[in-house]
C-alpha cells in the first residue's frame, strides 16, 4: 500500500516536470518576441534589445527554464510584462477564487445527484423512477451559461434577494462572499449535478445486478440494507472516474459562469492574458491548471486504491 | 395406533412459476425432512435454480409465483409473507451457497466481516466483536487455513474452493434448519470439488441441517445426498432413493439422462447414448468407422498406430520427453518453456516471474488423439495456446507438421494456420455476433470463389449435422451444442490435419455434450484428423482420447494411454485427480441400496 502510494507520487512529480517542459517550450516557439510584444510596436531596435537582456532573453533556452522553473518552485511567477507587476499574487487570488466556486458547485452536484441518482435506480420500473430520470436528462441538455442567466433574471432581477455578480472575500465580508457564492455555484452544479445523477443511476443499476447483492439478500437484509451496506461502496468507483474528470474541466471550463456573473477567476484571468499577450503570466497559469488537473488525476487514483482492495496489490 | 408423521422441514406444494411470457415451473410439489440431504438434477433451463430463489423468495420481480412454500415452525405461506418476515427467515432459519465464488461475495469487504454481518443482522451475536470472534471460529470449522488471518482477507486473496468455503461459513453462521445448495461446487477444479462437498456432507450431517443441492451433475448428488428430484422442463419427473434413480432411472427422462452421463458406455458402434432432443439439420449420417478407443474390456481393442509408453514424471528427476513418437510426429515439442512477468512488484526490484511451463517435452503422432488434462492455472491453456501459435514459448522447441512455429511469422505461419485449427470452450463468445453463420464458417477460406466457398459451407454445415437454411441466421439464434458444432464447421472446414479442441464441451449440458462428442469422433475418423483435446474433465478425454498427459503446475507428471493411466495411474496427482471423478459404474456401486 504505501509502496504503492509512493510510485503514484514519483510519477506525479515526473508528469509534473515533463508538463512544465512542454508549457515552457510551447510558449517560447511561439512567433513573435517577447520582447517586442512587452514594449509594442513602435518601440525601437536598441530599446528591445535592452529588454530582452532584462527579460534575460539572450540566454540560452535551457538556462531560461531552468531558472524559470526554479523560481516557479518557491511560488515566484515572475514579473508580468504589461503591469510590471509580480504575477504569484495575481494567480494565487484568481486560483482561491476558481477553486472555491468549482468545489461549492461540485459538492451541490453531489448533494443532488447522489439521492436523485439512487432513487431513479431503485425506482427504475416505477413510472415516477421514469419521470425523475427524465427530469436529469433536461439538467443534462440545459448548459450552465443559460442556466445563470435564468437565476440572475428571478433571484437578482426580479426577487432581488441575491447579488447579480461580483465576487467578495470571505475574510472581509463572509456573510457577502456567501451571498455571491450561492448563484455561481448553482448554475455551475446543476449542470454537474445532472450529469453525475445519470452515472450514480446507471452505476447503482449494474451493482443491484452483481451476484454479491444477492448473497446479502439471502443472508437477511433487506433490499435497501443490501444496496447501501454492499452496493454504494461498489458503486463509487465508476461515478469518481466522472467526478474527477468533471472537476478538471470545471477549473477552466467554470469560465462562462465567471464571465456570467463578472468572478475573477483564473479561466478569466487566463483569457484576459491571452488578450494582452503577458506570455510570462500565461505560461505561470497553464503550469498551475496543469498541475492542478494532475494532482487531481492523482487524488482520485488515491481515492481507487482507498476504495478497492484489489487495486492496491495489483498495480 | 397413530403415528404422528413429524412436520417437513420444507413443504412446497404446487409451485408455480411464471414470467409474462411463459410458464416456467409447471406446479412441483415435495417435502424435505429434517436432517435430510436431498439433491436436485436436471439440465440448465429445467428450473432447479428458480426452485431454491422461489423458497429464498428471491425471484426476480417480473417473475409470479402461486402456490405454497411452508418452513417448519414458520406459520406463513413463504410466497405471501411480507418482506420484513422474510428477511428475519432469510440467512437465520433457511441460508443459501450460490454457484460462482467469485462473484457472490462482495470484493471490497473482509471475509470475516462478511461472516460477521449475517449474525449481527439477526442479533445471534452480541455485539460486533463477538460476532467477529465467532466468524473466525466458523472459518476454522469450514477448515480455512490460519482462520484468523483469513478473516481479514479480502475475497480476491482466497482461491475458488476458500471462497466457498466462506460462502459455507456463512451459511451455517445461525445454524439454518434449511442449507440450499445451488450449483456449489461447478466452478471448483475436480479435487478442491471433492473437498468441498465433503465438508458440505459432514456440517449437515453433524448439526441435522436439511439440504437442497441443486446440480447438473450427477456424481456430486451422489457423493452428498440420500433422495434426488429429476426436474425437467419445469417438472419433478422423478423423485427417490439416490441408488435407486442411480441404478434403476423409472423415468424416460432419467433413464437417458443417466446414460448421456455416463461417459464409460457406449452402444454397439462405440458411440456415447445420446438424448433425442430435437437439433436443427438433418440427423447425422452414421459413419460406421471403427472407433479406436476400447471403451470397456469387452469391446475388441483397436490400437492406433502409435502407442504410448506409460511413464511418470520423477519428483527430482530430470525433465522427460513423453509419448516419443518415431519417424515424423505431428506435433513435436521439446524442453518447452513459457515464463510471465506479474505486474507490480517492488518499486526497484524485478517483476516476479511466474512459471506457466517448465520444461515441457513431447509428441504427438500422426492420427492420435492426445488428451491433456489438468486443472485450473495447471498451464493446460498456456501449452494449447503455443501449439496454436497463438503464444510464444519462453525457451524451447515446437515442431508442428513439421514445421517450426517457435519464433515464427505470421507470414511463415500462413499455411500452418490453415493447417491447425481451434475450436474454444466458450460457443457464445468465440463466434462474432455480428457475423452470419455463412461468413463465419467461410471466414478461414482463402483464394476461394464465392460460389465454391458457399458450396463448401453447406457441405460443411451438413457433416456437422445443420441445415443449409442455418446459413443466413447470427449466432444468437442458436443453443450452445448448436453454435459448438459452427465452430466445429469453421475448424473443419480448410482441411486441417490437426485439431486442437479447448474444452470444447465444458459449457455444454449432459445430453447436449454426448451429441458433440460423438460429432467430433466422427469427424476425426473421417478426416484422419490428428486430435489434442485439452480438458479438466476426465471422463471426457478418456471417452474421446488414446493418449492421455496429465499436466500440473506447468510440468506434464504423467503419460500414457487412457486406459492404463486412468486405470493404473502411476503419480500421486494422477491418483487423486482419478479418485475425484469416479465413473458412474463406481458411483453406482457406492450409492447402491
Amino acid at each position: 500500500m504505501v509502496l504503492v502510494v509512493l510510485r503514484r507520487i514519483g510519477v506525479f512529480a515526473t508528469t509534473v516536470v515533463v508538463a512544465s517542459i512542454v508549457t515552457f517550450l510551447m510558449l517560447s516557439i511561439l512567433p513573435g518576441n517577447a520582447a517586442r510584444i512587452a514594449l509594442g510596436v513602435q518601440a525601437s531596435e536598441a530599446d528591445v534589445a535592452a529588454q530582452a537582456t532584462r527579460m534575460g532573453l539572450d540566454r540560452p533556452g535551457i538556462v531560461r527554464y531552468v531558472d524559470w522553473f526554479g523560481h516557479v518552485l518557491i511560488g515566484d511567477f515572475g514579473t508580468s510584462t504589461v503591469s510590471r507587476q509580480p504575477i504569484g499574487p495575481e494567480i494565487t487570488d484568481a486560483l482561491g477564487i476558481t477553486v472555491t466556486l468549482v468545489l461549492t458547485s461540485v459538492v451541490l452536484a453531489l448533494l443532488f445527484a447522489i439521492p436523485f441518482g439512487i432513487l431513479t435506480a431503485v425506482r427504475q420500473r416505477k413510472p415516477d423512477g421514469a419521470i425523475l430520470s427524465g427530469i436529469s436528462q433536461i439538467g443534462v441538455a440545459v448548459p450552465g451559461f443559460l442556466a445563470g442567466m435564468l437565476l440572475v433574471t428571478v433571484f437578482a432581477v426580479t426577487l432581488r434577494w441575491l447579488p447579480a455578480g461580483g465576487w467578495v472575500d470571505p475574510g472581509e465580508d463572509f456573510g457577502g462572499f456567501l451571498e455571491h457564492l450561492i448563484l455561481p455555484a448553482i448554475a455551475l452544479g446543476s449542470v454537474q449535478g445532472a450529469v453525475l445523477s445519470r452515472y450514480v443511476r446507471s452505476s447503482v443499476l449494474e451493482v443491484m445486478r452483481e451476484d454479491f447483492i444477492r448473497t446479502a439478500r439471502a443472508k437477511g437484509l433487506g433490499a435497501g440494507r443490501a444496496l447501501f451496506w454492499h452496493g454504494l461502496r461498489n458503486a463509487a468507483v465508476p461515478v469518481m472516474t466522472v467526478l474527477g474528470l468533471q472537476i478538471a474541466t470545471l477549473l477552466v471550463g467554470a469560465v462562462v459562469i465567471e464571465r456570467v456573473f463578472s468572478i475573477p477567476g483564473l479561466g478569466s484571468l487566463l483569457l484576459d492574458k491571452v488578450a494582452l499577450r503577458d506570455l510570462p503570466a500565461v505560461q505561470g497559469i497553464v503550469l498551475v491548471l496543469v498541475v492542478f488537473v494532475l494532482a487531481l488525476n492523482f487524488l482520485v487514483d488515491l481515492a481507487f486504491t482507498v476504495i478497492d482492495p484489489r487495486l492496491r496489490s495489483a498495480r | 395406533m397413530t403415528m404422528r408423521t413429524p412436520t417437513p422441514t420444507l413443504s412446497v406444494q404446487d409451485l408455480r412459476v411464471a414470467s409474462p411470457f411463459a410458464d416456467l415451473l409447471h406446479g412441483i410439489s415435495f417435502d424435505i425432512a429434517a436432517g435430510e440431504r436431498v439433491g436436485l438434477i436436471g439440465e440448465s433451463g429445467s428450473g432447479k435454480s428458480l426452485t431454491a430463489t422461489s423458497v429464498m423468495g428471491l425471484l426476480p420481480e417480473t417473475l409470479t409465483a402461486t402456490g405454497t412454500i411452508r418452513l417448519n415452525g414458520v406459520d406463513t405461506d413463504l410466497l405471501t409473507a411480507p418482506e420484513r418476515r422474510l428477511n428475519q427467515l432469510r440467512g437465520n432459519t433457511m441460508a443459501m451457497v450460490f454457484q460462482e465464488p467469485m462473484t457472490a461475495l462482495n470484493p471490497l469487504m473482509r471475509v470475516g466481516a462478511q461472516v460477521a454481518e449475517i449474525m449481527t443482522v439477526h442479533h445471534t451475536e452480541n455485539g460486533r466483536r463477538q460476532a467477529r470472534e465467532r466468524a473466525v471460529e466458523l472459518l476454522a470449522l469450514v477448515k480455512l487455513p490460519n482462520p484468523a488471518e483469513a478473516a481479514l482477507a479480502f475475497p480476491h486473496q482466497l482461491s475458488g474452493g476458500q471462497r466457498q468455503r466462506v460462502m459455507l461459513a456463512m451459511a451455517m453462521a445461525n445454524d439454518p434448519q434449511l442449507l440450499l445448495c445451488d450449483e456449489p461446487t461447478t466452478a471448483l477444479d475436480v479435487t478442491v470439488q471433492a473437498e468441498v462437498l465433503k465438508l458440505i456432507g459432514n456440517l449437515v450431517t453433524d448439526r441435522g441441517t436439511a439440504l437442497l443441492l441443486i446440480t447438473h451433475d450427477i456424481a456430486v448428488v451422489a457423493e452428498v445426498c440420500q433422495r434426488v428430484f429429476v426436474m425437467y422442463q419445469g417438472e419433478i419427473v422423478e423423485d427417490g432413493p439416490v441408488g435407486r434413480v442411480l441404478t434403476a432411472p423409472q423415468h424416460p427422462y432419467t433413464q437417458k439422462l443417466i446414460a448421456a452421463s455416463d461417459l464409460s458406455s457406449v452402444d454397439d458402434r462405440g458411440r456415447l447414448h445420446t438424448m433425442s432432443m430435437p437439433v436443427v439439420g438433418r440427423p447425422l449420417v452414421t459413419k460406421s468407422s471403427p472407433r479406436q478407443i476400447q471403451a470397456d474390456a469387452t469391446t475388441a481393442l483397436i490400437l492406433p498406430p502409435h502407442r504410448a509408453a506409460h511413464q511418470r514424471l520423477e519428483p527430482g528427476g530430470p525433465p522427460m520427453i513423453f509419448n516419443e513418437a518415431t519417424g515424423a510426429p505431428a506435433i513435436s515439442v521439446r524442453d518447452l518453456s513459457r515464463q510471465y512477468r506479474r505486474r507490480g512488484g517492488g518499486l526497484f526490484s524485478p517483476a516476479p516471474i511466474v512459471h506457466g511451463l517448465r520444461d515441457v517435452s513431447f509428441d504427438v503422432a500422426e492420427g492420435q488423439r492426445f488428451g491433456i488434462v489438468g486443472e485450473s492455472g495447471s498451464g493446460k491453456s498456456t501449452l494449447m495456446r503455443i501449439l496454436c501459435a497463438l503464444d510464444q514459448p519462453s525457451a524451447g522447441t515446437v515442431d508442428v507438421l513439421g514445421q517450426p512455429i517457435a519464433g515464427a511469422s505470421e507470414r511463415q505461419l500462413r499455411e500452418f494456420r490453415s493447417q491447425v485449427q481451434i475450436v474454444f470452450q466458450d460457443p457464445m463468445g468465440s463466434l462474432d455476433p455480428r457475423m452470419k453463420v455463412r461468413d463465419i464458417v467461410a471466414e478461414p477460406l482463402r483464394n476461394v470463389n464465392r460460389a465454391e466457398a458457399l458450396a463448401r459451407v453447406e457441405a460443411q454445415l451438413a457433416a456437422v449435422g445443420l441445415d443449409a437454411d442455418v446459413m443466413h441466421r447470427h449466432p444468437h439464434q442458436f443453443s450452445g451444442g448448436q453454435r459448438q458444432r459452427i465452430s466445429i464447421a469453421r475448424a473443419l472446414i480448410t482441411r486441417p490435419r490437426v485439431l486442437v479442441a479447448d474444452e470444447a464441451v465444458s459449457a455444454l449440458d449432459v445430453s447436449v455434450r454426448a451429441q458433440v462428442l460423438n460429432l467430433l469422433a466422427d469427424l476425426v475418423d473421417e478426416y484422419q484428423l490428428t486430435l489434442v483435446f485439452v480438458s479438466h474433465d476426465l471422463g471426457v478425454i478418456r471417452h474421446l482420447c488414446d493418449t492421455v498427459a496429465v499436466i500440473s503446475d506447468g510440468r506434464i507428471v504423467e503419460c500414457g494411454p487412457t486406459a492404463d493411466v486412468y486405470d493404473t495411474p502411476l503419480h500421486p496427482y494422477t491418483r487423486q485427480l482419478v479418485s475425484a471423478t469416479p465413473s458412474m459404474q463406481e458411483l453406482a456401486r457406492r450409492v447402491a441400496p
